[in-house]
Protein backbone atom coordinates (compact mmCIF):
# COMPACT_ATOMS: atom_id res chain seq x y z
CA UNK A 1 0.00 0.00 0.00
CA UNK A 2 1.06 3.91 -0.77
CA UNK A 3 1.53 6.33 2.39
CA UNK A 4 -1.20 8.48 3.64
CA UNK A 5 -1.24 11.19 0.75
CA UNK A 6 -0.60 14.90 2.16
CA UNK A 7 -1.52 18.00 0.33
CA UNK A 8 2.13 20.01 0.51
CA UNK A 9 1.15 22.97 -0.67
CA UNK A 10 4.95 25.01 -0.50
CA UNK A 11 6.19 22.62 -3.29
CA UNK A 12 3.76 22.65 -5.55
CA UNK A 13 3.22 26.63 -5.16
CA UNK A 14 6.69 27.19 -5.63
CA UNK A 15 6.57 25.53 -8.99
CA UNK A 16 3.56 27.76 -9.66
CA UNK A 17 5.50 30.54 -9.02
CA UNK A 18 3.27 31.50 -6.14
CA UNK A 19 0.08 31.38 -8.36
CA UNK A 20 -2.41 30.63 -6.59
CA UNK A 21 -5.08 30.99 -9.22
CA UNK A 22 -3.62 28.81 -10.98
CA UNK A 23 -3.01 26.45 -7.93
CA UNK A 24 -6.84 26.22 -7.54
CA UNK A 25 -7.79 25.63 -11.13
CA UNK A 26 -5.77 23.02 -11.25
CA UNK A 27 -7.23 21.30 -8.31
CA UNK A 28 -10.29 22.12 -9.91
CA UNK A 29 -9.48 20.53 -12.74
CA UNK A 30 -8.43 17.31 -11.09
CA UNK A 31 -11.37 16.83 -9.63
CA UNK A 32 -13.47 17.23 -12.67
CA UNK A 33 -11.48 14.90 -14.32
CA UNK A 34 -10.77 12.02 -11.92
CA UNK A 35 -13.84 9.86 -12.75
CA UNK A 36 -12.57 10.09 -16.23
CA UNK A 37 -8.79 9.37 -15.40
CA UNK A 38 -10.27 6.06 -13.43
CA UNK A 39 -12.04 5.07 -15.96
CA UNK A 40 -9.42 5.70 -18.80
CA UNK A 41 -7.26 3.24 -16.96
CA UNK A 42 -9.13 0.21 -16.15
CA UNK A 43 -10.25 0.31 -19.65
CA UNK A 44 -6.82 0.58 -21.14
CA UNK A 45 -6.40 -2.36 -18.59
CA UNK A 46 -9.56 -4.12 -20.01
CA UNK A 47 -8.27 -3.70 -23.43
CA UNK A 48 -5.44 -5.79 -22.98
CA UNK A 49 -3.18 -3.60 -25.07
CA UNK A 50 -0.03 -2.88 -23.30
CA UNK A 51 1.35 0.50 -25.22
CA UNK A 52 -2.06 1.95 -23.85
CA UNK A 53 -1.65 0.83 -20.51
CA UNK A 54 2.10 2.21 -20.40
CA UNK A 55 0.58 5.53 -22.03
CA UNK A 56 -2.30 5.67 -19.50
CA UNK A 57 0.12 4.97 -16.44
CA UNK A 58 2.53 7.62 -18.21
CA UNK A 59 -0.18 10.46 -17.86
CA UNK A 60 -1.10 9.41 -14.54
CA UNK A 61 2.28 9.46 -12.89
CA UNK A 62 2.76 13.61 -14.31
CA UNK A 63 -0.60 13.94 -12.75
CA UNK A 64 0.19 12.98 -9.14
CA UNK A 65 3.80 14.54 -9.83
CA UNK A 66 1.90 18.01 -10.82
CA UNK A 67 0.42 17.74 -6.91
CA UNK A 68 3.61 16.52 -5.46
CA UNK A 69 2.41 13.39 -4.99
CA UNK A 70 5.87 11.57 -5.38
CA UNK A 71 4.57 8.25 -3.77
CA UNK A 72 1.68 7.93 -6.27
CA UNK A 73 3.47 9.16 -9.31
CA UNK A 74 6.53 6.29 -8.24
CA UNK A 75 3.55 3.78 -8.57
CA UNK A 76 2.16 4.89 -11.63
CA UNK A 77 5.76 5.14 -13.04
CA UNK A 78 6.29 1.89 -11.82
CA UNK A 79 3.23 0.90 -13.59
CA UNK A 80 4.54 1.67 -16.73
CA UNK A 81 8.17 0.24 -16.69
CA UNK A 82 6.58 -2.94 -15.62
CA UNK A 83 4.30 -3.33 -18.78
CA UNK A 84 6.81 -1.79 -20.66
CA UNK A 85 8.87 -4.86 -19.87
CA UNK A 86 6.30 -6.80 -20.57
CA UNK A 87 5.58 -7.88 -17.36
CA UNK A 88 1.98 -8.22 -17.47
CA UNK A 89 1.06 -10.87 -14.66
CA UNK A 90 -0.97 -8.88 -11.42
CA UNK A 91 -1.50 -5.61 -13.63
CA UNK A 92 -4.94 -5.75 -11.74
CA UNK A 93 -3.82 -4.76 -8.48
CA UNK A 94 -1.57 -2.22 -9.59
CA UNK A 95 -4.26 -0.25 -11.71
CA UNK A 96 -6.40 -0.76 -8.14
CA UNK A 97 -3.96 0.92 -6.24
CA UNK A 98 -3.57 3.61 -8.57
CA UNK A 99 -7.35 4.20 -9.56
CA UNK A 100 -7.81 4.06 -5.18
CA UNK A 101 -5.10 6.50 -5.05
CA UNK A 102 -7.05 8.64 -7.75
CA UNK A 103 -9.82 8.84 -5.84
CA UNK A 104 -7.78 9.38 -2.28
CA UNK A 105 -5.84 12.25 -3.97
CA UNK A 106 -8.95 14.14 -5.39
CA UNK A 107 -10.59 14.14 -1.48
CA UNK A 108 -7.59 15.63 -0.41
CA UNK A 109 -7.78 18.45 -2.84
CA UNK A 110 -11.43 18.43 -2.09
CA UNK A 111 -10.68 20.06 1.29
CA UNK A 112 -7.50 22.33 0.43
CA UNK B 1 1.77 39.15 -29.94
CA UNK B 2 3.09 35.67 -30.16
CA UNK B 3 0.65 32.30 -30.80
CA UNK B 4 2.26 29.67 -28.88
CA UNK B 5 0.49 26.53 -29.97
CA UNK B 6 0.20 23.85 -27.00
CA UNK B 7 -0.31 20.14 -27.37
CA UNK B 8 -1.05 18.03 -24.92
CA UNK B 9 -3.53 14.74 -24.29
CA UNK B 10 -3.94 15.73 -20.77
CA UNK B 11 -6.37 18.60 -20.25
CA UNK B 12 -5.16 19.65 -16.56
CA UNK B 13 -1.67 19.67 -18.28
CA UNK B 14 -3.25 22.17 -21.11
CA UNK B 15 -4.93 24.47 -18.84
CA UNK B 16 -1.70 24.57 -16.68
CA UNK B 17 0.55 25.44 -19.62
CA UNK B 18 -1.83 28.16 -20.92
CA UNK B 19 -2.17 29.64 -17.72
CA UNK B 20 1.90 30.03 -17.67
CA UNK B 21 2.10 31.32 -21.21
CA UNK B 22 -0.70 33.91 -20.58
CA UNK B 23 1.34 35.00 -17.73
CA UNK B 24 4.56 35.93 -19.86
CA UNK B 25 2.31 38.56 -21.17
CA UNK B 26 1.74 39.66 -25.27
CA UNK B 27 0.79 35.68 -26.10
CA UNK B 28 -2.20 33.65 -27.49
CA UNK B 29 -2.42 30.10 -26.81
CA UNK B 30 -3.94 27.92 -29.29
CA UNK B 31 -5.03 24.45 -27.60
CA UNK B 32 -4.80 21.21 -28.84
CA UNK B 33 -5.50 17.66 -27.15
CA UNK B 34 -5.02 15.93 -30.69
CA UNK B 35 -1.90 16.24 -32.42
CA UNK B 36 -3.27 15.17 -35.86
CA UNK B 37 -5.67 18.35 -35.72
CA UNK B 38 -3.12 20.52 -34.59
CA UNK B 39 -0.80 19.69 -37.57
CA UNK B 40 -3.99 19.99 -39.56
CA UNK B 41 -3.69 23.78 -38.01
CA UNK B 42 -0.51 24.01 -38.96
CA UNK B 43 -0.53 23.49 -42.24
CA UNK B 44 -2.85 26.80 -42.01
CA UNK B 45 -1.06 28.99 -39.65
CA UNK B 46 2.59 29.56 -38.29
CA UNK B 47 2.52 29.48 -34.19
CA UNK B 48 5.65 31.33 -32.90
CA UNK B 49 6.45 28.92 -30.41
CA UNK B 50 5.34 25.29 -30.06
CA UNK B 51 4.80 23.25 -26.95
CA UNK B 52 4.47 19.77 -27.76
CA UNK B 53 3.93 16.45 -24.97
CA UNK B 54 5.72 13.59 -25.48
CA UNK B 55 3.51 10.85 -24.92
CA UNK B 56 -0.09 11.05 -26.76
CA UNK B 57 -1.90 8.66 -28.71
CA UNK B 58 -2.21 8.84 -32.37
CA UNK B 59 1.14 10.49 -32.59
CA UNK B 60 3.71 11.29 -29.90
CA UNK B 61 5.91 14.28 -30.23
CA UNK B 62 8.55 12.90 -31.83
CA UNK B 63 6.49 12.12 -34.97
CA UNK B 64 4.93 15.53 -34.15
CA UNK B 65 8.23 17.16 -34.30
CA UNK B 66 9.06 15.86 -37.23
CA UNK B 67 5.96 16.06 -39.51
CA UNK B 68 6.02 19.94 -38.24
CA UNK B 69 9.62 20.61 -39.49
CA UNK B 70 8.73 18.68 -42.79
CA UNK B 71 6.03 21.78 -43.37
CA UNK B 72 6.94 24.56 -45.57
CA UNK B 73 8.35 27.19 -43.77
CA UNK B 74 8.00 25.96 -40.56
CA UNK B 75 11.49 24.60 -40.02
CA UNK B 76 13.14 27.39 -37.84
CA UNK B 77 9.83 27.84 -35.67
CA UNK B 78 10.99 26.68 -31.84
CA UNK B 79 9.74 23.83 -30.15
CA UNK B 80 9.92 23.32 -26.66
CA UNK B 81 9.31 19.79 -25.51
CA UNK B 82 7.88 18.52 -22.43
CA UNK B 83 9.27 15.13 -20.97
CA UNK B 84 9.91 13.50 -18.04
CA UNK B 85 13.12 13.17 -16.46
CA UNK B 86 14.11 9.75 -16.80
CA UNK B 87 13.43 10.02 -20.47
CA UNK B 88 16.78 10.64 -21.93
CA UNK B 89 17.20 8.67 -24.51
CA UNK B 90 13.52 10.36 -26.17
CA UNK B 91 15.39 14.14 -25.66
CA UNK B 92 17.99 12.88 -27.48
CA UNK B 93 15.84 12.06 -30.55
CA UNK B 94 13.92 14.99 -29.93
CA UNK B 95 17.06 17.17 -30.31
CA UNK B 96 17.92 15.12 -33.65
CA UNK B 97 14.29 15.59 -34.88
CA UNK B 98 14.40 19.85 -34.55
CA UNK B 99 13.23 20.37 -30.87
CA UNK B 100 14.80 23.34 -29.61
CA UNK B 101 14.53 22.94 -25.85
CA UNK B 102 12.69 20.86 -23.08
CA UNK B 103 9.91 21.40 -20.44
CA UNK B 104 10.34 18.75 -17.53
CA UNK B 105 6.82 17.70 -15.85
CA UNK B 106 6.27 19.04 -13.19
CA UNK B 107 5.95 22.12 -14.99
CA UNK B 108 8.34 24.26 -12.92
CA UNK B 109 6.77 28.34 -13.50
CA UNK B 110 10.32 29.94 -13.19
CA UNK B 111 12.27 27.62 -15.92
CA UNK B 112 9.10 27.66 -18.01
CA UNK B 113 9.36 31.34 -17.74
CA UNK B 114 12.91 31.16 -18.48
CA UNK B 115 12.92 28.56 -21.60
CA UNK B 116 9.21 30.26 -23.47
CA UNK B 117 10.93 33.42 -22.95
CA UNK B 118 14.21 32.54 -24.84
CA UNK B 119 11.91 30.39 -27.35
CA UNK B 120 10.04 34.02 -28.07
CA UNK B 121 13.31 35.90 -28.26
CA UNK B 122 14.77 33.59 -30.71
CA UNK B 123 11.69 33.73 -32.72
CA UNK B 124 11.52 37.60 -32.38
CA UNK B 125 15.23 37.46 -33.82
CA UNK B 126 14.41 35.21 -36.44
CA UNK B 127 11.08 37.54 -37.76
CA UNK B 128 13.26 40.78 -37.60
CA UNK B 129 16.00 38.96 -39.79
CA UNK B 130 13.59 37.72 -42.01
CA UNK B 131 11.78 41.02 -42.49
CA UNK B 132 14.78 42.65 -42.74
CA UNK B 133 16.01 40.14 -45.35
CA UNK B 134 12.66 40.80 -47.38
CA UNK B 135 13.05 44.40 -46.90
CA UNK B 136 16.46 44.48 -48.56
CA UNK B 137 15.66 42.19 -51.48
CA UNK B 138 12.66 44.35 -52.08
CA UNK B 139 15.25 47.38 -52.24
CA UNK B 140 17.65 45.44 -53.99
CA UNK B 141 14.92 44.62 -56.49
CA UNK B 142 13.44 48.49 -57.14
CA UNK B 143 17.33 49.80 -57.33
CA UNK B 144 18.22 46.87 -59.81
CA UNK B 145 14.63 47.93 -61.80
CA UNK B 146 16.16 51.20 -62.01
CA UNK B 147 19.44 50.81 -62.64
CA UNK B 148 18.17 48.17 -65.69
CA UNK B 149 15.85 51.12 -66.54
CA UNK B 150 18.10 53.83 -66.63
CA UNK B 151 20.86 51.67 -68.63
CA UNK B 152 18.15 50.80 -71.39
CA UNK B 153 17.15 54.80 -71.88
CA UNK B 154 20.74 55.77 -71.95
CA UNK B 155 21.45 53.13 -74.40
CA UNK B 156 18.66 54.36 -76.52
CA UNK B 157 19.66 57.82 -76.60
CA UNK B 158 22.98 56.58 -77.48
CA UNK B 159 21.75 55.21 -80.74
CA UNK B 160 19.58 57.90 -81.36
CA UNK B 161 22.80 60.14 -80.87
CA UNK B 162 24.35 57.93 -84.17
CA UNK B 163 21.29 57.86 -85.92
CA UNK B 164 20.93 61.96 -85.22
CA UNK B 165 23.43 62.39 -87.63
CA UNK B 166 21.72 60.32 -90.62
CA UNK B 167 18.65 61.04 -91.83
CA UNK B 168 16.98 57.78 -89.92
CA UNK B 169 14.32 58.62 -87.06
CA UNK B 170 13.90 57.38 -83.34
CA UNK B 171 10.75 55.24 -85.12
CA UNK B 172 13.13 53.36 -86.94
CA UNK B 173 15.13 52.68 -83.54
CA UNK B 174 11.86 51.31 -81.83
CA UNK B 175 10.38 49.21 -85.35
CA UNK B 176 14.03 47.77 -85.86
CA UNK B 177 14.24 46.70 -82.75
CA UNK B 178 10.32 45.33 -82.13
CA UNK B 179 11.08 43.54 -85.73
CA UNK B 180 14.15 41.75 -84.19
CA UNK B 181 11.88 40.73 -81.60
CA UNK B 182 9.12 39.78 -83.59
CA UNK B 183 11.61 37.65 -85.74
CA UNK B 184 13.11 36.07 -82.49
CA UNK B 185 9.70 35.05 -81.12
CA UNK B 186 8.94 33.27 -84.64
CA UNK B 187 12.27 31.55 -84.41
CA UNK B 188 11.34 30.55 -80.90
CA UNK B 189 13.95 31.50 -79.02
CA UNK B 190 13.53 32.04 -74.92
CA UNK B 191 12.12 35.06 -73.67
CA UNK B 192 15.16 36.10 -72.30
CA UNK B 193 16.95 36.12 -75.63
CA UNK B 194 13.42 37.90 -77.21
CA UNK B 195 13.54 40.47 -74.25
CA UNK B 196 17.67 40.83 -75.13
CA UNK B 197 17.48 41.67 -78.49
CA UNK B 198 14.42 44.30 -77.86
CA UNK B 199 16.83 46.22 -75.95
CA UNK B 200 19.98 45.63 -77.98
CA UNK B 201 19.18 46.22 -81.56
CA UNK B 202 19.32 49.60 -81.18
CA UNK B 203 22.70 49.82 -80.92
CA UNK B 204 23.52 48.27 -84.23
CA UNK B 205 24.32 51.59 -86.19
CA UNK B 206 26.17 53.21 -83.06
CA UNK B 207 29.66 52.78 -84.78
CA UNK B 208 28.44 56.03 -87.20
CA UNK B 209 29.20 58.02 -84.33
CA UNK B 210 33.09 57.59 -86.13
CA UNK B 211 32.04 57.75 -89.46
CA UNK B 212 33.25 61.31 -91.09
CA UNK B 213 30.44 63.79 -92.15
CA UNK B 214 31.09 64.06 -95.54
CA UNK B 215 30.62 60.08 -96.18
CA UNK B 216 27.71 59.66 -93.64
CA UNK B 217 25.73 62.66 -94.84
CA UNK B 218 26.68 62.50 -98.20
CA UNK B 219 23.85 62.97 -100.20
CA UNK B 220 24.93 61.13 -103.45
CA UNK B 221 26.25 57.11 -103.86
CA UNK B 222 29.72 56.24 -102.19
CA UNK B 223 32.77 55.93 -103.76
CA UNK B 224 34.49 52.72 -103.45
CA UNK B 225 36.75 54.25 -100.81
CA UNK B 226 34.41 56.06 -99.38
CA UNK B 227 32.24 52.60 -98.78
CA UNK B 228 34.97 51.03 -97.45
CA UNK B 229 35.07 54.13 -94.73
CA UNK B 230 31.67 53.56 -93.64
CA UNK B 231 31.69 49.67 -93.96
CA UNK B 232 34.44 50.40 -90.95
CA UNK B 233 31.40 51.21 -88.19
CA UNK B 234 30.14 47.60 -87.75
CA UNK B 235 33.60 47.25 -86.52
CA UNK B 236 33.74 50.54 -84.59
CA UNK B 237 30.55 50.08 -82.62
CA UNK B 238 31.90 46.60 -81.95
CA UNK B 239 34.71 48.26 -80.20
CA UNK B 240 32.91 50.58 -78.85
CA UNK B 241 30.52 48.21 -76.90
CA UNK B 242 32.78 45.15 -76.84
CA UNK B 243 33.64 44.16 -72.87
CA UNK B 244 30.76 45.52 -71.33
CA UNK B 245 29.63 44.30 -67.90
CA UNK B 246 26.30 44.63 -69.32
CA UNK B 247 24.56 42.06 -71.36
CA UNK B 248 22.66 44.35 -72.92
CA UNK B 249 25.94 46.17 -74.55
CA UNK B 250 27.41 43.11 -75.12
CA UNK B 251 24.91 42.35 -77.34
CA UNK B 252 25.05 44.99 -79.29
CA UNK B 253 28.34 44.68 -79.72
CA UNK B 254 27.72 41.72 -81.65
CA UNK B 255 24.55 43.01 -83.64
CA UNK B 256 26.89 45.81 -84.38
CA UNK B 257 29.63 43.81 -85.73
CA UNK B 258 27.68 41.53 -87.29
CA UNK B 259 24.53 43.14 -89.25
CA UNK B 260 25.98 43.65 -92.07
CA UNK B 261 27.03 39.97 -92.89
CA UNK B 262 25.09 38.48 -95.62
CA UNK B 263 23.92 34.59 -95.17
CA UNK B 264 26.20 33.21 -98.69
CA UNK B 265 29.39 35.13 -97.01
CA UNK B 266 29.35 38.28 -99.34
CA UNK B 267 28.65 40.68 -96.48
CA UNK B 268 31.26 42.54 -93.78
CA UNK B 269 33.56 43.05 -91.75
CA UNK B 270 34.31 39.15 -91.84
CA UNK B 271 32.64 37.87 -95.27
CA UNK B 272 30.66 35.32 -92.33
CA UNK B 273 28.87 32.80 -93.57
CA UNK B 274 25.55 31.07 -93.18
CA UNK B 275 24.94 29.88 -89.16
CA UNK B 276 28.77 31.48 -88.23
CA UNK B 277 26.78 34.52 -88.27
CA UNK B 278 25.48 35.07 -84.83
CA UNK B 279 21.79 34.66 -84.70
CA UNK B 280 21.29 38.35 -83.35
CA UNK B 281 23.34 39.30 -86.44
CA UNK B 282 20.74 37.30 -88.86
CA UNK B 283 18.00 38.73 -87.21
CA UNK B 284 18.57 42.47 -87.02
CA UNK B 285 19.91 42.26 -91.19
CA UNK B 286 16.45 41.10 -91.95
CA UNK B 287 14.76 43.80 -89.51
CA UNK B 288 17.12 46.74 -90.24
CA UNK B 289 16.80 46.11 -94.32
CA UNK B 290 12.78 45.32 -93.47
CA UNK B 291 12.36 48.90 -91.82
CA UNK B 292 14.85 50.65 -94.43
CA UNK B 293 12.73 49.49 -97.55
CA UNK B 294 9.01 50.36 -95.78
CA UNK B 295 10.38 53.86 -94.44
CA UNK B 296 10.46 56.85 -96.31
CA UNK B 297 13.60 58.68 -96.92
CA UNK B 298 14.70 62.12 -97.65
CA UNK B 299 16.30 60.57 -101.03
CA UNK B 300 13.44 57.92 -101.55
CA UNK B 301 9.84 56.55 -101.47
CA UNK B 302 8.88 53.83 -98.77
CA UNK B 303 8.40 50.94 -100.73
CA UNK B 304 5.05 48.78 -100.12
CA UNK B 305 4.66 45.92 -97.68
CA UNK B 306 4.30 43.62 -100.95
CA UNK B 307 7.21 44.77 -102.62
CA UNK B 308 9.85 44.75 -99.46
CA UNK B 309 8.51 41.05 -98.80
CA UNK B 310 9.37 39.85 -101.77
CA UNK B 311 12.81 41.56 -101.40
CA UNK B 312 12.88 39.40 -98.27
CA UNK B 313 11.99 35.98 -100.10
CA UNK B 314 14.03 36.77 -102.83
CA UNK B 315 17.08 37.36 -100.48
CA UNK B 316 16.37 34.16 -98.72
CA UNK B 317 19.81 32.04 -98.35
CA UNK B 318 21.90 35.08 -100.12
CA UNK B 319 21.49 38.00 -97.98
CA UNK B 320 19.27 36.50 -95.41
CA UNK B 321 18.46 33.51 -93.20
CA UNK B 322 16.07 31.60 -94.65
CA UNK B 323 14.31 31.09 -90.97
CA UNK B 324 14.70 34.42 -90.14
CA UNK B 325 12.61 35.61 -93.21
CA UNK B 326 10.19 33.21 -92.39
CA UNK B 327 9.86 33.75 -89.08
CA UNK B 328 9.33 37.78 -89.94
CA UNK B 329 6.38 36.81 -92.33
CA UNK B 330 5.62 34.15 -89.89
CA UNK B 331 4.46 37.44 -87.16
CA UNK B 332 2.84 39.33 -89.76
CA UNK B 333 0.19 40.70 -87.49
CA UNK B 334 2.65 41.58 -84.92
CA UNK B 335 4.77 43.58 -87.56
CA UNK B 336 1.58 45.56 -88.79
CA UNK B 337 1.19 47.11 -84.75
CA UNK B 338 4.93 47.74 -84.81
CA UNK B 339 4.17 49.99 -88.06
CA UNK B 340 1.03 51.22 -86.78
CA UNK B 341 2.79 52.10 -82.83
CA UNK B 342 6.27 53.56 -83.86
CA UNK B 343 5.68 56.15 -86.70
CA UNK B 344 7.79 58.18 -88.23
CA UNK B 345 8.62 62.27 -86.58
CA UNK B 346 10.35 64.64 -87.71
CA UNK B 347 13.65 64.75 -86.61
CA UNK B 348 16.22 67.73 -86.81
CA UNK B 349 18.99 67.08 -88.53
CA UNK B 350 22.51 67.78 -86.93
Amino acid sequence: MLDVFVLDRAPILERLGGDEEIFTMMIDMFQQDVDNNCATLIAALASGDPLLLQREAHTLKGLLATFSDDAGAERAFALEQKVKRGELAGLDAEVEILVARLREVAGVLAQA
Amino acid sequence: MHTVLIIDDSDINLTLIKALVMKLGECEAVLFANPLKALEWCRSNVPDLVIVDYMMPDMDGLKFISAFRALHGRDEVPILMVTANDQKDVRYEALLGGANDFLTKPIDRIEFSARARNMLSLRTGQKFLADRAQHLASLVDEQTREIRDREKELIFRMSRAAEFRDPETGAHIQRMAHYSQAIAIGLGLERAAQQLILEAAPMHDVGKIGIPDYILLKPGKLTVEEFEVMKGHARLGYELLKDSRSDILRAGAQIALTHHEKYDGTGYPRHLKGNDIPVFGRIVAVADVFDALTSERPYKKAWSLEDACRFLEDGRGKHFDPLCVEALLAEWNRVLDIRQRFQDEVVPMV
